[in-house]
């Protein structure tokens, strides 16, 4: 199949490549651009794992064409970290264990990092809705529960900026 | 899995998907959310010569309150703008109610209202990969002549998945459809067929384009109750869609109406309902009477890992919780 030229804004950044129409954005970002966060898991768009942002919103990149997603700005795990340091909530999951195998944990941190930049003090039960699409097959939610509070307690304090 | 080969084509305007459409009718794939298509692309139902994408049509983006009254909801708006909708959560509850159930949040930031109107139908013989299908020896949807559900049987009964249309069928909504010719209106419950595989009136070369709600349907307090087997992740397998209007929770109901779906190949209006409720107070007795007339019109059969005789038991209940769960507002 022929491949085309596309252009995706990829964490900030803009990257020219060929790819054939038929290419999957996950595929793209792991294979063509070296971004290996996220992650095939399910393949059929049920686990998450392969979750990014699109214009900010939480979206699985295996189902999403490459080619569809030109003119938006895709935000993968690569591009979480802040200034050069961990963000509050990678913080917070090492702290609290909220990764075990870690698998699941790039697809969970874009989820988190949505719910936190539309919510920025979500509920127990808005927590567990707004992370109901991601699964984790080492069962840690309640670490990760944990993980959350913690972080939206971090940046209450003030916390994430001075350990910076 | 990868996906088979194809051309994409990306329009910006509703005409030049619409032309692009009539000029490959028939070898071409309309994609919005994707969440429906490209999972079935994967396991081959589908390999397109073309896949038409049209998430660049921003006209269709748009919830629009129109100056007459009423709704316009443009086919791209996507269930989370659905959900996160005030004007629809004040004036049409029972659409978003129906609306956040769908899948997953993530889905729901993917999936279009468009596409859940549009749904595919879905079936245990013909949601699984090729490889899955050839052991089997195919089925009467998807490249074989037999029907595993009704061996023997001529008809396709796989099933229609969609949340959203069993709503829009009490709000008694209407539809937007593009051609070639123009745009034509028609009411939604004039778009299925009834029949699993051929499940649309709606040609190859046009497509969905908006949705719009009366204005004198809005205030008619709803409840939307579904059953599936992983709460965050799954389609439908019995679903129910009540709306009631009264003035208040012990008064006579005025007018009602109860849809169900996931248990025939097209979403149904249950015929009686309304006139079970109107003119009564809805209590536990009349709720029950409901159910079972909502599983009479429910005919679900061997599509699912669930069993046809609990999916019917349970429309029954949830049509009974629906409609005093409306009523209670």
């Amino acid at each position: 199949m022929k491949k085309e030229l596309i252009e995706l804004r990829v964490n900030g950044r803009i990257h020219e490549l060929a790819a054939e129409p038929n290419k999957l954005l996950l595929d793209v970002l792991r294979h063509d651009l070296g971004l290996t966060g996220s992650k095939r898991g399910c393949d059929d768009s049920s686990c998450g794992a392969c979750t990014v942002l699109i214009d900010g919103i939480p979206m699985l990149s295996c189902t999403l064409l490459a080619a569809s997603c030109q003119g938006q700005e895709i935000t993968t795990v690569e591009g979480v970290a802040e200034h050069g340091g961990l963000a509050a909530i990678q913080q917070a999951y090492g702290r609290w264990g909220g990764a075990q195998c870690g698998y699941c944990t790039p697809g969970f941190m874009m989820t988190v990092k949505y719910l936190l930049a539309n919510n920025p003090d979500p509920s127990e039960e808005e927590i567990r809705n707004a992370l109901s699409g991601n699964l984790c097959r080492c069962t840690g939610y309640e670490q990760m529960y944990q993980a959350i509070r913690d972080a939206i307690e971090a940046e209450r304090k003030g916390l994430a900026a001075s350990s910076r | 899995m990868a996906l088979s080969e194809f051309q994409l084509f990306r329009p910006k305007t509703i005409q030049s998907a619409v032309a692009l459409l009539a000029q490959h009718k028939g070898d071409i794939q309309v994609l919005a959310g994707g969440t429906d298509l490209l999972p079935s692309m994967r396991q081959k139902l589908f390999a397109p010569k073309y896949v038409l994408d049209i998430r660049g049509v921003e006209e269709l983006k748009r919830i629009r309150v129109l100056a007459g009254g009423g709704l316009e909801i443009g086919a791209l708006v996507t269930l989370s703008q659905i959900e996160d909708s005030e004007f629809i959560r004040r004036n049409y509850p029972v659409l978003r109610k129906a609306a956040m159930t769908i899948a997953s949040p993530i889905l729901r930031n993917m999936g279009t209202i468009g596409g859940n109107i549009c749904l595919d139908t879905r079936c245990l013989w013909y949601n699984q990969s090729y490889a899955w299908r050839t052991s089997c020896g195919f089925c009467i949807k998807k490249d074989g002549s037999l029907c595993h559900v009704a061996p023997g049987g001529s008809k396709c009964w796989a099933v229609f998945s969609g949340d959203t249309p069993p709503a829009l069928l009490c709000l008694g909504a209407e539809i937007e459809i593009a051609g070639p010719g123009g745009t034509r209106r028609i009411a939604l419950a004039d778009l299925y067929t009834g029949l699993g595989d051929t499940r649309l009136k709606i040609a190859k070369d046009e497509m969905l384009t908006r949705v719009f709600i009366r204005e004198s349907m809005s205030g008619y307090r709803g409840a939307y109750q579904k059953l599936r087997v992983r709460g965050s992740i799954d389609y439908p397998l019995a679903g129910v869609a009540v709306i009631v209007k009264s003035s208040g929770r012990h008064a006579p109901v005025q007018d009602a109406k109860v849809a169900i779906t996931a248990v025939n190949p097209s979403p149904m209006l249950v015929v009686g309902a309304d006139h079970a409720l109107i003119g009564r107070a809805v209590d536990e007795h009349i709720a029950t009477v409901v159910g079972e007339l909502a599983a009479r019109t429910a005919k679900p059969l061997t599509t699912s890992a669930l069993t046809p005789e609990y999916r019917r038991e349970m429309i029954k209940v949830f049509a009974k919780r629906a409609v005093l769960e409306a009523a209670a507002g």
